[in-house]
């Protein structure tokens, strides 16, 4: 696996430790960072400083956060040059069909509702990072040290 | 002498009698000079009670004192315009009464001094729908956030229990690991049950988009997709088609499918299963269908149970579900002002059969 790391923007413990464990059993050790509300995840990704982070494979985005919520979240980080083409996937409860229209509007690369079930759950999260860790084309550098 | 001496010939007394508001003309002096029918039935006066009274007799107590003001500033600067700008208004009737009251006011100028129009209409029962309608709404977003939030703890339950069987699977032993899943498949079904709350909370509020749908063609689809998911099984179905009717197709469809579906699964146990959709004679509906199979049937003793939310009349573990789908076909179908009801004996198949009115209930 590369080394590039996950983004998880979650404020439910039992969500954020139920993700954490399906990666580790299935053997992801890519870095996952964890922010718990919409202004920590965007302070994160987005510092005043001018300057970026390395930017993660895929952002999961939580939709109902505490703070800023998923959507403006989303909202900022498309119109935000250092973070505009980072690949976000909506993981949420929600299966409202605004919720699923307004994520695709700002600009949301998939949508996944959160399954109750625990395999399912897990499947999901493991398609997921295996999808955005190994078969996606990460989008390349732009800056001038890219090559 | 009132300004109006020279005026109430039959043209105008009738005109005021037309009216569908309760009007009441003052002078420029406050004091009644005309009413018509509806106002005297409005606030329980005769006109001759009210006529040369000061209109604050129409007031409820606790604006009066300030009313005498605000009518001689309409008087200095008289614009046809509605009363109160936003405030909620009330009128007083003979017997103290009150009512919420929405008025609007004019001014004539007859040459003989300023004549001022009050439209009133009782809108006690428009506020009380209002109300109503957000109450609906506010159930609405409440049904919504409680199914959005009951899910995450289901994960929860979910997620632990199957992360104990994974891990401590060898400690519980086959009993422990037998109440695990058990907690597993009761947070899934509490998934289900929250997710069809929502969808029938959802029906009741969705905006019916009318459109003339082909029943039969809809039913054709759905019986292609249900071959298509067990293709082993051998199930001959008669459709008739086109069936034209005036319904929302998204949830036309919906009823359609949860009515193949239940027919479906009902005849899984014959190597000869007949699903048929047809149409009967529609009496005063504008349409009326069925869908009928040769399954296990019900016994009618409990068909008014059949479209009650999660009520079973089979053992799940011989059909499996939640008992939901009927009761959101009654649902779609009641929107589009249908009835629905099912006839049918056990083991000898059964008959749903519904109308649609090709409109919106109300």
């Amino acid at each position: 696996m590369t080394t590039r790391s996950i983004l998880l923007i979650e404020d439910n413990p039992d969500d954020e430790a139920l993700t954490l464990r399906a990666f580790k059993k299935n053997k992801i050790r890519n870095e996952i960072v964890v922010m718990r509300d919409g202004a920590e995840a965007l302070a994160y990704l987005l510092p005043d400083s001018g300057g970026g982070v390395p930017l993660p494979a895929v952002v999961l985005l939580d939709l109902n956060l505490p703070k800023i919520g998923g959507l403006e979240v989303l909202r900022r980080v498309r119109a935000d040059a250092r973070t505009a083409l980072i690949p976000v996937v909506v993981l949420t409860s929600s299966k409202l069909e605004e919720d699923i229209l307004d994520s695709y509007r700002n600009g949301a690369n998939a949508y996944v509702r959160k399954p109750v079930n625990f395999a399912d759950f897990a499947e999901a999260i493991i398609t997921l990072g295996v999808f955005w860790l190994l078969m996606n084309e990460p989008v390349p550098s732009l800056g001038p040290e890219g090559d | 002498m009132t300004p109006l001496a020279s005026l109430p010939d039959r043209t105008f007394v009738a005109l005021l009698e037309a009216a569908p508001d309760a009007l009441v003309c003052i002078a420029g002096d406050g004091r009644v000079v005309l009413v018509n029918a509806q106002a005297e039935r409005l606030f329980g006066y005769k006109r001759e009670e009210l006529i040369g009274q000061l209109v604050e007799i129409l007031i409820p107590d606790a604006a009066r004192a300030v009313h005498p003001e605000h009518r001689a500033g309409y008087v200095a600067d008289p614009q046809h315009r509605p009363m109160g700008a936003g405030m909620p208004l009330a009128g007083r009737r003979r017997d103290a009464s009150t009512f919420s009251a929405e008025v609007t006011l004019s001014a004539i100028d007859t040459g003989e001094g300023v004549l001022l129009t009050a439209a009133i209409r009782d809108v006690t029962a428009k506020l009380a729908t209002k109300d109503l309608e957000r109450s609906s709404q506010s159930l609405e977003s409440f049904v919504y956030t409680v199914s959005h939030d009951l899910r995450a703890p289901l994960r929860a339950l979910s997620g632990y229990s199957g992360a104990l069987l994974e891990e401590y699977g060898g400690v519980l032993g086959e009993e422990g690991r037998g109440y695990a899943e058990r907690i597993v498949a009761v947070s899934e079904q509490m998934g289900r049950l929250i997710d069809y709350l929502l969808q029938l909370s959802r029906i009741s509020r969705a905006e019916l988009n009318l459109q003339s749908v082909d029943l039969g063609g809809e039913a054709a689809q759905i019986a292609e997709e249900l071959q298509r998911t067990e293709p082993r099984r051998h199930v001959c179905f008669a459709i008739e088609k086109p069936v034209q009717a005036l319904a929302d197709r998204r949830l036309i469809r919906t009823a359609l499918q949860d009515l193949l579906n239940n027919a479906w699964k009902f005849t899984s146990g014959r190597d000869d299963a007949l699903i048929e959709f047809g149409t009967a004679p529609s009496g005063d509906a504008a349409v009326c269908c069925y869908v009928r199979d040769n399954g296990v049937g019900f016994d009618p003793a409990y068909a008014g149970k059949l479209f009650q939310p999660f009520q079973r009349l089979h053992p799940a573990r011989d059909f499996p579900g939640d008992g939901t789908g009927l009761a959101s076909v009654r649902q779609i179908v009641e929107r589009h002002g249908g009835q629905v009801w099912a006839e049918g004996a056990v083991g000898a198949g059964a008959t749903f059969y519904f109308t649609l009115n090709g409109k919106e209930s109300a």
